[in-house]
């Protein structure tokens, strides 16, 4: 029925740091939120907030939940931007069955786009039925490390967010950089110690991931770590190509 | 004369680049110092009217259809080469008689010796190619007389949904082994 985080106690919402990210403030605890792009509906069984707007409408908001999304555990761990306000391009890799992706797709909005990439099938399925009611996600179904098989249906964009847990996982994210992410544009990678070199201490396998997306054109600029939420786990954030300043001028004259 | 972009001086430059809404194929301008084509692609790629300089559109081929868009990203996802892309490469590159002297950037090796073994021209997939495709898909909006970025953004949903449908539904038999 409809969802309320504390059925029917007053609730305020207010917008998050992040553009397109909302913080419901409860009287025992704050949660995480998303403006729901498709009304009434639920992904996978997350509560709903409806609220009073200014012109008497309502807006709805979807939990977000930290310990399901490590991009949700990420913003609660304060990491310092996503890149993806509003309007944006985003390429996710690892969509999964399109959890997280369906709170990409509520930021970005309307005028935003998501690529979603997932090879399972048996997610994937879950995957396509998210996107079939939510017009700014396109679902791919294919292996993150062949960009080429799926070249034909990416246009630029101007975030990545990688979840691929693999151990060549900078490589998968490189090569889809080197094909679809502007120059300048920026990344989001979770890195799970364990996934990569499970004898080696993960701030040991951070740091050599790090090095590896160096190696790339990819330069990280922000790492945290995502406890309580998930162990042993990183966010690493970056620019691809970072514009120069003789880039920077020619920019402006467009 | 090959040089680190990996294209003669003398050499004519095409780039083949696919689409969601179709086939293209532009031709890169010469240079005088072939050595200069890689940074001066990679500075142009951030300006329209720069990079309108390095390549000029020679022809586009749209999709007919759904199902025939499908088709052909099925194609060039296994690095064939489509009865499609056959007639519009067969159409639109030069006459045969000029064909060795000219080479064709594309985006993959498959695809690439796939289409030397239909034409017998030279492919390459690597050095300045990929950087010019890059710009290509920046501006391919812009390149192609009454393409919009919301218009190509429908063709990429459309067909994403269709590959990807097609994708789970032609491996009902492939099961993700659960590991308990």
């Amino acid at each position: 029925g409809r969802g309320g985080g504390g059925g029917g106690r007053k609730v305020v919402v207010v917008p998050h740091r992040h553009p397109g990210v909302f913080i419901a403030k409860g009287k025992d605890d704050d949660m995480l939120l998303t403006k729901n792009l498709v009304v009434g509906e639920s992904v996978y069984g997350e509560k709903r907030i409806s609220v009073d707007a200014e012109n008497a409408e309502k807006i709805e908001y979807r939990v977000w939940n930290p310990f399901r999304s490590k991009l949700g555990a990420a913003i609660l761990s304060g990491v310092d931007s996503i890149h993806m306000p509003p309007g944006a391009k985003v390429l996710y890799l690892g969509a999964a069955s399109g959890t997280t992706v369906s709170h990409v797709s509520d930021i970005v909005g309307p005028t935003g786009l998501v690529y979603a990439i997932e090879f399972s099938h048996r997610s994937g399925r879950d995957l396509l039925n998210v996107a079939k009611k939510r017009p700014n996600i396109i679902p791919i179904i294919e292996d993150a490390r062949h960009p080429h098989k799926y070249r034909m249906l990416i246009g630029m964009v101007d975030t990545m967010f990688a979840d691929v847990a693999q151990p060549d996982q900078a490589r998968i994210l490189a090569l889809n950089a080197h094909h679809f992410l502007k120059d300048g544009g920026n990344f989001v990678i979770s890195i799970k110690a364990s996934c990569i070199d499970s004898t080696a201490a993960p701030e040991a396998v951070f740091a050599e991931e790090v090095k590896k997306l160096q190696s790339e054109k990819l330069k990280p600029k922000e790492q945290i770590t995502l406890e309580p939420y998930e162990r042993d786990h990183a966010i690493v954030v970056g620019t691809y190509r970072p514009l120069g300043k003789a880039k920077k001028e020619v920019n402006q004259n467009e | 004369m090959v040089n680190s972009t990996g294209v003669g001086s003398q050499s004519l430059l095409y780039v083949l680049y696919e689409h969601a809404s179709g086939y293209s194929l532009f031709r890169v301008h010469e240079f005088e110092e072939i050595g200069m084509l890689l940074p001066q692609v990679e500075q142009s790629v951030l300006d329209l009217s720069k990079f309108a300089t390095v390549v000029k559109l020679i022809a586009f081929f749209p999709f007919q259809s759904g199902i025939n868009a499908l088709d052909n990203t099925n194609s060039i996802s296994e690095g064939l080469v489509h009865d499609d892309l056959h007639n519009f490469l067969e159409t639109n590159l030069p006459k045969p008689s000029k064909r060795a002297k000219m080479i064709l950037g594309v985006a993959d090796s498959k695809i690439a010796s796939t289409i030397n073994e239909q034409f017998s021209i030279t492919c390459q997939h690597t050095g300045v190619i990929p950087e010019l495709l890059r710009g290509i898909r920046v501006h391919f909006p812009n390149l192609i007389k009454g393409l919009t970025d919301q218009n190509q953004n429908k063709a990429q949903l459309g067909l994403g949904h269709a590959y990807s449908r097609a994708k789970v539904k032609f491996n009902v038999n492939r099961v993700d082994n659960m590991i308990i």
